[in-house]
């Protein structure tokens, strides 16, 4: 089933010696059931088509599908309750609300989309639960360690359940241990039949956890492995 | 999200009580100076305010200010009583004699000669002896401000023997009255005394204080008097407002206070813009993390709005306690020079509004960053 499937999408930026060209006609798809990972090195344009996906970055050419709506045709009205409803991010740095304990960062989307406090926070403690951190539902970010506020991330961005899961480097910020945790939570949890999700690395380590592994450099996908090559990757 | 909003403003505690007492700073520097500038206004026209049994005011075309007045002939109140309209209208005398004490020191002070027999503008408020006893020989009453000022350490009371204008007077009551434009001493008496102690000799009046007939408008009234008489008649709101206008146009007073009352709504804006500001420019990445999650620009500005009003409410609330507080210790007290001085309930209204209006503005400035700020920015380390 295919989740997001981008067609010659191309987008430059402005600077002062000229327009910037930073994707240049990427073809790329993140089927549903699997985890993508969109590997390159610094500045090859992976966070630029996350935020294309997401519909954060606009002014891009070419076609951007997630699950059927084509994101680049959406009004900036329509793509805020788009993005609430179907995709969950996680962020390097995290990004949790530092007045807000666990379960509190947990179900803010759930509590933005309308739900009610209390059934929120149930369902936010209950995914907590499953990543090891029921006994820290109540603590503030500044209180858990980075291997706990990614899990905390993790939790926020499944909580309602998203069509799309959208992580850039989520591991960049932890040591290998935590991160190779991390990913195996992330693997656990978020590879749903009806959700893709697309992790931005540059983190050989993790290469293992992936269904299909992009390469990007200059602006453009070079190639895409998949199965246990996609595994192998690591090795590049 | 409101419960969002709070637990974001409220959990850096060091940065909520930078912007609740920058708030309470600026309130309570603009309601305490409003305060007194408009204390001090009041006290320019003491006179009118004390005697409010009378509606009008009736004086020659001369006068500008309740404290300068000009002098009448006595047949001027029977005019005034005469015209069409007046209830009833009374002699009323008012000017700056000599206080000599039995041991010889004198002080200047205003001498108020009210209506023989009403003794209408009398003081309202007599703490030691009887209004009735201004009735009796060479009666005078004293102010109780006045009498520390002649006399000083020794507690009010009543008897002492001292001379005005050479003539034998009896401290028969102390009142207390708020504080007077000029600050010396009020000594209220009939004015068939009044004029003996300053020593006129064709009995006249400084101001005919009168009442318009029931159902009858006080300005209305004026307006005949004064075209019926040839005087300068005014409504006792009317009188005061020219007599206020006087003060700022002649004392310098509007300056002052105006410059200072200016620094506080100065200081308060930088101290409440800058902090609120601040705040949110410093929370921009949480907020950008919550837009790029979906939450929309109009509920962002719903949460920093809800911050803004709650800083703002907290911040005045905790600003006019305090100066409240410091009106309720000082203004109470019988002597000294804030006695009588109070917070008018529209400075209570307009500080809040004006604190709560300035916060927003620094709300919607702040605002502008937030709402603008690229989503994207959280997927920058």
């Amino acid at each position: 089933m295919p989740g997001v499937v981008c067609e010659q999408v191309a987008i430059e930026f402005p600077t002062a010696a000229g327009p910037l060209k930073v994707l240049k006609g990427v073809d790329f798809q993140a089927p549903a059931g699997q985890m993508t990972m969109l590997v390159g090195p610094s500045g090859c344009g992976k966070t630029t088509l996350i935020s294309i996906i997401a519909g954060l970055l606009r002014g891009a050419t070419g076609s951007v599908s997630v699950f059927g709506r084509e994101v680049t045709s959406l009004s900036g009205s329509e793509l805020v309750p788009f993005r609430l409803t179907n995709i969950g991010f996680i962020f390097q740095q995290y990004n949790l609300l530092a007045g807000l304990n666990a379960a509190e960062n947990a179900a803010v989307p759930l509590v933005a989309s309308g739900t009610p406090w209390p059934t929120a926070l149930q369902k936010a403690g209950a995914l907590l639960d499953k990543l090891g951190l029921g006994n820290h539902i109540s603590k503030l970010p500044r209180q858990l360690s980075g291997g706990q506020q990614q899990r905390v991330a993790i939790a926020r961005a499944l909580v309602h359940e998203p069509r799309l899961l959208l992580c850039d480097e989520p591991t960049a910020a932890l040591d290998g241990k935590s991160g190779q945790a991390v990913m195996s939570l992330l693997r656990e949890l978020a590879v749903h039949p009806e959700r893709a999700a697309i992790v931005v690395t540059h983190d050989p380590r993790v290469y293992a956890f992936a269904d299909r592994v992009a390469h990007m450099e200059d602006g453009l996908l070079l190639k895409v492995e998949e199965g246990k090559t996609a595994a192998l990757a690591g090795a590049h | 999200m409101i419960r969002v909003a709070f637990k974001i403003l409220l959990h850096d505690t060091a940065k909520y009580l930078a912007l609740v007492m920058g708030i309470a700073f600026a309130t309570l520097l603009i309601s305490q100076q409003s305060a007194i500038f408009h204390s001090v206004m009041e006290s320019s026209t003491r006179d009118i305010i004390e005697a409010n049994e009378a509606d009008i005011w009736v004086m020659k075309p001369s006068v500008e200010t309740v404290d300068q007045p000009d002098q009448m002939a006595e047949l001027t109140v029977n005019r005034v009583r005469s015209t069409p309209g007046v209830e009833w209208a009374v002699p009323y005398y008012q000017a700056i004699a000599q206080l000599r004490t039995s041991d010889g020191r004198t002080k200047s002070v205003t001498l108020i000669g009210v209506d023989d027999s009403s003794l209408v503008a009398a003081p309202h408020k007599v703490l030691l002896g009887s209004l009735d006893d201004l009735r009796r020989p060479d009666a005078i009453i004293l102010d109780a401000a006045g009498f520390a000022a002649i006399f000083p350490d020794v507690p009010p009371r009543t008897g002492d023997i001292v001379e005005i204008g050479q003539r034998r007077a009896e401290i028969v009551g102390i009142s207390h009255t708020g504080p007077s434009w000029t600050g010396l001493p009020r000594v209220h008496t009939r004015r068939s005394l009044a004029v003996e102690y300053a020593r006129e000799t064709l009995n006249p009046v400084t101001y005919v204080l009168a009442r318009a007939a029931p159902g009858r408008s006080p300005d209305e009234v004026a307006k005949e008097i004064a075209k019926a008489t040839g005087l300068q008649a005014h409504s006792r709101a009317g009188f005061k407002a020219k007599s206020q206008e006087w003060v700022l146009n002649f004392s310098g007073v509007a300056e002052n206070f105006g410059i200072t009352i200016l620094m506080g709504v100065v200081i308060g804006v930088a101290i409440v813009g800058q902090t609120f500001y601040m705040f949110s420019v410093e929370n921009l990445r949480q907020f950008a993390a919550l837009k790029a999650i979906g939450v929309s620009n109009r509920r962002i500005l719903g949460m920093i709005s809800t911050q803004a009003l709650f800083v703002s409410c907290v911040g005045y609330c905790l600003g006019i306690g305090v100066a409240s507080l410091f009106f309720a210790l000082f203004s109470p007290q019988l002597t000294g020079g804030l006695r009588g001085m109070f917070m008018d309930p529209a400075i209570f209204i307009g500080t809040g509004i004006f604190i709560v209006l300035v916060t927003l503005l620094s709300c919607v400035i702040s605002v502008r960053r937030v709402l603008t700020v690229d989503p994207a920015v959280v997927f920058r380390s």
